[in-house]
Formats: C-alpha cells, sequence, structure tokens
C-alpha cells in the first residue's frame, strides 16, 4: 500500500479508535459491580442470612433512582463462612471477573478487613464498607478507603460509659467475648471510665458460644457492680448472661453494644425464657425500623420490603444488622454518585477522598440528624431499652456524639 | 512401549529424574509455571500461592504420615508456629538484621522452632499410635492457637486481633506484590518436593518405611524407634514451619483463626486424596483440596449470576463435594490420585502389550 496523506490519516484514525475504544469502554461499563462476602454459613450464618436480602433491596432501590449518573449497580454476593481469608479470595476473584467495573467491595468481619486492606494498592484499591465498628479501621491515614457506616466499639463504649455517669453509677463491670471484636473496645473503655470518675469492678472474658455462665456470673455477684456492659455477641451468651444474673437475683443493669441489641434476638428470648431481657439497655447508632416518623429513606426500605418480601419475617421488620449494612450502601453510593457528579472518575483515591469529606448529611432516617464522617466513621448513637411487655427497643437518651 | 528405561551406570539409575518422561515432565511443568506467573491474573495467583503454601505443608504430614506412618492431626499448629515466629523474629530485629538478608535468617529460625515443638509434639508417639496418637497431636493445635491468644504473648502475636506481616525482601528484590512472592513459594514448593523425594532414598527415609511397614520389626533390624519417630516429627514439622514462614510473608495480616484446626485437618484430607507415601501425591491431593471448592464457587457464581437466595447453597454444596471425594477415595482408592495416574502411566508405557 502506498502512503499518502490520506491513507495515513485513515490508518491514525483507525489506530485511534481500536486503542481508545477500550478506554471508553473501560469509563462507560454497562453497570457497576459492588462485591459482598457474607457469612452465610458458619458462626454468624443467621445474622448473615439476616443480611443478605438487604442487597436485593438496595439493588434495586438505587437502580430505580437512577444507579450511579445513569449507569446501574449490580451485587455479587458469595459467601465466606467467617473466614478471613475466603472473603480475601472472594475479593480477589471479584477483581479478576470484573476489573474496573468493580467499583466498592462490602467484607463481612473485622478479621477480613483487617486481612484485605493491605492488598488495597494502586489498580487493586476500592472502596470498602463492612459489619465491622473495630476502632482500628477508624484511621484513614492507615487505611484510607476502609469506612465505618457508624460509631466505633470504644465510641460506642463512651457513649455507654457517659450514660451510666449520667444515670449517678459508679461501679461497672465489663463482660466481653475471648475474640477480637469482643476485646476491641476494652482498654479505651477502662480510660474512659477512669476520665469519668467509675470505678471498673470487674473485668471478665467469656468464650463467644457455650460460655460458662454460672462462673461468670457469680463473678459479676461479687465484684459488685451497679452496671455490666456487655461486648463481643451476636446471638449467644448474652442473654443467658442476663436469665443467669436474673436467676441469682442480682440488681445488676445490663447495657450492650450495637451487635447485642436486635429486637429480633430479644423477642426470641422474652418469648422462651420470659421477660428476663425486661430493662436490657444498650446503644444504637441507628434508630430502629418501626420508628419511622420523620425518616422518609425508612419508609421507602418499608414499601420496598413489603414488595419484595411479602411472606418473609423482612416484611414489616428490618433487623438492626440489615440497617448497618443499609447505612454503609447508601453512604458508598453517595460517594460514588458525589463523584461521579463533580465529574471525577469512579477510582478508589476519588471516592476515598468523597467518602471522608461527607459532612452534614441527611441520611433520611438512620440518625437523630445530620451526621459527618470523621475518621472515616460515624460517631453518633443513643440508647435504647428494651421492654418485654411492648417488644420494642425505645431510647432513653438523646442522641449523643463522641 | 518401554523405552527410555536403559540404564549403563550405577549414577544413571539412582537419578531422581531417571528416565525421559520424567524430565519431560518436570521440565514441561517449570516452563508451564514460568508462563503462569507471566500471564495470570491476581486471582490466580493467590489461588496459586495458596496451593505452593499448602503443598509445602502436606508434603510436611507425608513424610510423617506417609512415609512413617504415624498420625497427627495438630499440623496445623506447626504452620502457625512458623508464620507467628517469621513474624515475631522479622519485627523483633528489624534494624539490627539488614532487610536485605532477614527472610533469610528468619525462615531458618521458624524452621528450627517449629522442628524443635515438632519433636515436644511427637514425644507421644513413642507410646501410643494410630488413633490414640492422632488424639494426642490434636492437643498441639488447640495449645499453640491458645498461646497465641494470651495477653503475654501479644507484643510479639498481636493476640486475637492477629499482626501485620513484613514484606520480604531477598538481597534487595521486594517481594511486595503477589506475583513476587509466587516465584518465591513455587520455588521452595519445587525444593520441597525435591528434598522429600530424596529423603525417602537415604538411610533416614527407609528407617522411617522401615517402622511405618512394621515399628517392632523395624526396631529388632537395629532402627531406634525413638530417634527416627522424632526425627520424622521434626522433619514434618520443619516443613510446616516452612510453609508458615511462607504463609506469613504472603499474607498481609496473620490471625490466630486462620490456622485452627480446619486446617490441620485440611492437610491430613489432601494427603489422603492425593496418595499417602507418594512424593506426587501431596501435588494431587492440593490441586484437588484447592480447586474443586473454588470450581463449585465459581460455577455457582456463573449459574446463578451471583443471586444471594441461592448463593446459600454454594457453600455446604463444597462441603458435601469435598466429602463425598474423600469418601469416594477411601472407598475406591485408598492410594489416592497418585495411583490412578500411576497406573494409567503403566498402561500408556507398555501399550498395547498390557493394561491396568
Amino acid at each position: 500500500m502506498t502512503i499518502n496523506r490520506r491513507t495515513f490519516l485513515a490508518t491514525s484514525a483507525a489506530a485511534t479508535a481500536a486503542i481508545g475504544t477500550p478506554m471508553i469502554l473501560r469509563a462507560q461499563p454497562s453497570e457497576y459491580i459492588l462485591g459482598v462476602s457474607l457469612p452465610l454459613t458458619g458462626p454468624f450464618a443467621t445474622a448473615g442470612q439476616l443480611v443478605a436480602p438487604v442487597f436485593s433491596l438496595a439493588q434495586k432501590m438505587f437502580n430505580d433512582e437512577g444507579g450511579i449518573a445513569g449507569t446501574p449497580i449490580r451485587f455479587v454476593t458469595e459467601d465466606s463462612g467467617y473466614i478471613p481469608n475466603n472473603t480475601l479470595a472472594n475479593y480477589q476473584r471479584a477483581l479478576a471477573n470484573h476489573g474496573t467495573d468493580m467499583i466498592g467491595y462490602f467484607a463481612d468481619s473485622t478479621g477480613a478487613m483487617k486481612l484485605i486492606a493491605p492488598e488495597l494498592r494502586g489498580a487493586n484499591a476500592r472502596i470498602m464498607g463492612s459489619t465491622s465498628f473495630a476502632s482500628e479501621l477508624a484511621n484513614p491515614a492507615e487505611n484510607p478507603y476502609q469506612y465505618l457506616s457508624g460509631p466505633t466499639y470504644q465510641s460506642q463504649f463512651d457513649i455507654l460509659l457517659q450514660n451510666i455517669k449520667d444515670a449517678g453509677g459508679s461501679k461497672v463491670a465489663f463482660i466481653f467475648s475471648n475474640t477480637e471484636f469482643g476485646r476491641d473496645p476494652i482498654e479505651h473503655g477502662k480510660a474512659t471510665a477512669e476520665r469519668l470518675g467509675l470505678e471498673v469492678v470487674l473485668e471478665e472474658s467469656t468464650k463467644a458460644q457455650g460460655a460458662d455462665i454460672p462462673t461468670h456470673v457469680t463473678k459479676l455477684a461479687q465484684s459488685g457492680a451497679e452496671f455490666c456492659i456487655l461486648q463481643g455477641y451476636v446471638t449467644g451468651v448474652w442473654p443467658q448472661l442476663i436469665g443467669g444474673a436474673r436467676q441469682f437475683g442480682l440488681p445488676v443493669q445490663f447495657k450492650g453494644t450495637f451487635w447485642g441489641m436486635e429486637k429480633f434476638i430479644a423477642d426470641r428470648i422474652t418469648n422462651e425464657a420470659g421477660p428476663i431481657l425486661d430493662g436490657y439497655q444498650g446503644v444504637m447508632p441507628y434508630r430502629y425500623f418501626y420508628d419511622r416518623e420523620g425518616a422518609p429513606r425508612y419508609e421507602t426500605y418499608a414499601a420496598l420490603s413489603k414488595e419484595m418480601f411479602a411472606g418473609t419475617p423482612m416484611e414489616n421488620y428490618m433487623s438492626t444488622w440489615a440497617l448497618q449494612t443499609m447505612c454503609g450502601l447508601e453512604l458508598a453510593v453517595k460517594a460514588f454518585r458525589d463523584t461521579a457528579e463533580a465529574g471525577n472518575e469512579l477510582t478508589a483515591d476519588n471516592v476515598a477522598e468523597t467518602l471522608s469529606a461527607i459532612s452534614d448529611w441527611d441520611s433520611g432516617g438512620f440518625f437523630g440528624g445530620p451526621v459527618t464522617m470523621e475518621n472515616n466513621a460515624i460517631g453518633t448513637g443513643r440508647v435504647y431499652s428494651y421492654s418485654a411487655e411492648t417488644k420494642l427497643f425505645t431510647p432513653t437518651s438523646d442522641w449523643l456524639s463522641v | 512401549m518401554i523405552n527410555g528405561n536403559l540404564k549403563s551406570t550405577y549414577a544413571a539409575d539412582e537419578r531422581v529424574l531417571n528416565n525421559s518422561y520424567k524430565q519431560a515432565f518436570v521440565y514441561g511443568m517449570i516452563l508451564a509455571l514460568g508462563l503462569f506467573t507471566l500471564t495470570a491474573n491476581d486471582y490466580f495467583i493467590l489461588i496459586a500461592c495458596k496451593m505452593g503454601i499448602l503443598l509445602i505443608a502436606v508434603v510436611g504430614v507425608n513424610v510423617l504420615t506417609g512415609y512413617t506412618g504415624l498420625v497427627s492431626l495438630g499440623h496445623g499448629a506447626f504452620i502457625a508456629i512458623g508464620a507467628y515466629v517469621t513474624t515475631a523474629f522479622h519485627n523483633g530485629f528489624a534494624g539490627i538484621i539488614p532487610d536485605q538478608i532477614m527472610p533469610l535468617i528468619a525462615i531458618p529460625v521458624a524452621i528450627a522452632v517449629s522442628a524443635l515443638i515438632g519433636i515436644i509434639v511427637g514425644l507421644p508417639s513413642l507410646r501410643v499410635k494410630g488413633l490414640y496418637l492422632a488424639v494426642a497431636t490434636l492437643s498441639a493445635s488447640f495449645i499453640v492457637i491458645f498461646l497465641i491468644e494470651q495477653d503475654a504473648f501479644a507484643p510479639f502475636t498481636g493476640g486475637v486481633a492477629g499482626i501485620n506481616t513484613p514484606i520480604p525482601n531477598l538481597f534487595g528484590w521486594e517481594l511486595d506484590t503477589k506475583r513476587e512472592m509466587f516465584v518465591l513459594i513455587a520455588s521452595l514448593a519445587f525444593i520441597t518436593l525435591l528434598m522429600a523425594q530424596n529423603l525417602i532414598r537415604t538411610r533416614v527415609g527407609r528407617a522411617f518405611i522401615a517402622i511405618r511397614d512394621r515399628d517392632y520389626s523395624a526396631e529388632i533390624l537395629g532402627i531406634s524407634l525413638l530417634r527416627y519417630k522424632l526425627t520424622s516429627f521434626a522433619i514434618s514439622a520443619a516443613y510446616c514451619g516452612l510453609a508458615g514462614a511462607l504463609f506469613a510473608y504472603f499474607y498481609a495480616r496473620i490471625l490466630p483463626e486462620q490456622f485452627e484446626l480446619d486446617l490441620s485437618l485440611e492437610l491430613v484430607a489432601a494427603l489422603i486424596v492425593g496418595g499417602m507415601g507418594r512424593t506426587m501425591g501431596p501435588v494431587f491431593g492440593v490441586i484437588i483440596i484447592v480447586m474443586v471448592p473454588e470450581l463449585i464457587k465459581i460455577s455457582f457464581g456463573a449459574a446463578t449470576g451471583g443471586a444471594l437466595d441461592l448463593q446459600r447453597y454454594a457453600a455446604p454444596m463444597q462441603e458435601i463435594a469435598f466429602g463425598l471425594l474423600l469418601v469416594f477415595f477411601l472407598l475406591k482408592e485408598p492410594l489416592g490420585i497418585n495411583h490412578i495416574t500411576d497406573r494409567i502411566l503403566r498402561a500408556a508405557n507398555r501399550w498395547p502389550f498390557a493394561r491396568g
């Protein structure tokens, strides 16, 4: 072929198109992927299975609202069995399968978050939310791409201890599971108690499942604690400890953190063992799902739940764990949308910057008012009390920010 | 038909790769691994690294169970020891030992500590065997994990929270990507296999096999059971220690739950499926044990399009498939995949004169 001006220009244009097309395709994927690892089997399968349907709801809702700048999103979910290595493998598989189309990931444990954190580098970095409230993760300098959708366990302890102080308490016990999750806020809690002038009379570590209840209750009785904070349990141990103390006739008041505040569990215990949880209090970062006045986002979820989950327990009630996940997804999608609307590419760095700068966010009902991300967490919560009669958790404090 | 087996010297007969088929297979595999390193995506590299680490540990279990006939259900503990000793040593001597040679010291230290603890854990083997020994070794898993989680050791192990692991550096080459780690893991896995193959050709290896076949006959023949059983435990634990060291360098963080009983069971299961007492047994076993769950996961994901309500069935299916595979091999082919491949190769080699 003779090369002249015309063939040169035509060849150049064809070459540019051939090279440029993949870039255009990359910039405009047909859908954005958000990967998810959940414990659908294993010790926390109950929580995982209650959270799983939320992703279908979120997918429908976000896409009905236009996705991200017009591009729909799709959640790709896998089971982890609550094993961090599995979550890491799931994450790598999702990256390999979806590449740059995958703009975010939702992990299922503190262990998984910590294991994946160092992997979030360069082209492999993605925005990552999780079920964890681990204090170590709320550190944008170390983990710029990971965030919490509420207060850290340390902040939750601060809220509870402040609440105990306000109630005139002086002696407090900490009972926690021998997991990372259980131990997370203990040292910090001791420091806060000291600052507030509270005496920590017992620090008791138990198994996460199948703990020796009579021994722990006896130690609690000997400590003379007026209040006992329970940390690091999900479905088991915490109700047994409270039941054991009630049988023992202890007047101690129990308080829990987020994972021990699920109405679904409290109701089940009440049905099986009577009103032993009456008056049990704890810190919750979010409103309960039935508290929908002035919470338009909750109303949207309720309408969708009725439509999508008819005949299942989720038809009328969304668990606290599901709300946490929804809040995490709302935060991520807001960051994606804001980044896209600002005309920026949805790279992990751009989205992380938007996410960490979220301020005065009106969440539509999750929190008492507009909230701000600080250290990639939202340090807000409120103390709720359970009534065995109404089977509802009702607020006993104002919204507290730490 | 049989050819390439004519040996005219003792040296030729004693070679590990003593015929052209074995040579072609091994060199072909090296070439394939080289190409894999250059072309595979991060996910396949992750899986391959996982297989490499597991392979080294299974080779260790093979020395103990396959060659010496001693059962252990506690070898996950030695991987944990290797991982935590490497990390603690690396962190503890950072700044004192130059980074460029740190792994060359930290890894042998981890291997040595694992071997030493292997000897201690192996002491019951002098009195009990079979099921009793399995239960005795089982305790190693629980004790080691318990100690790792204790506050007293937390400055070195990170306790229940786990600990971030260092990035290895070999003479200035920082292995900060999984692909680079794969080069190290694959090389060491190959060397480990070769060493195990050579081990059974030595006096020590023959003593192991004699103990496996009938321990009191071996003793009558003058083989010291005390010495060789403990040596077997030490070598086996050392392999697992190496696997642990690589585990620590490969994963960015180590957590106690990564080394629980499941891991020990996985090692034994891989050996049963692959073939005990054979060099290639661990290779086949590890491929199956890692790939079957992954393939089920991938095919399930593809078939369901990631549908949530169906995903929960994928994990039990993996476990069921895994269990059925074990039962199948125990019933139909107790000598593992290695025996199947042996029969295929033998038939091919003798074709058309013999089959089976």
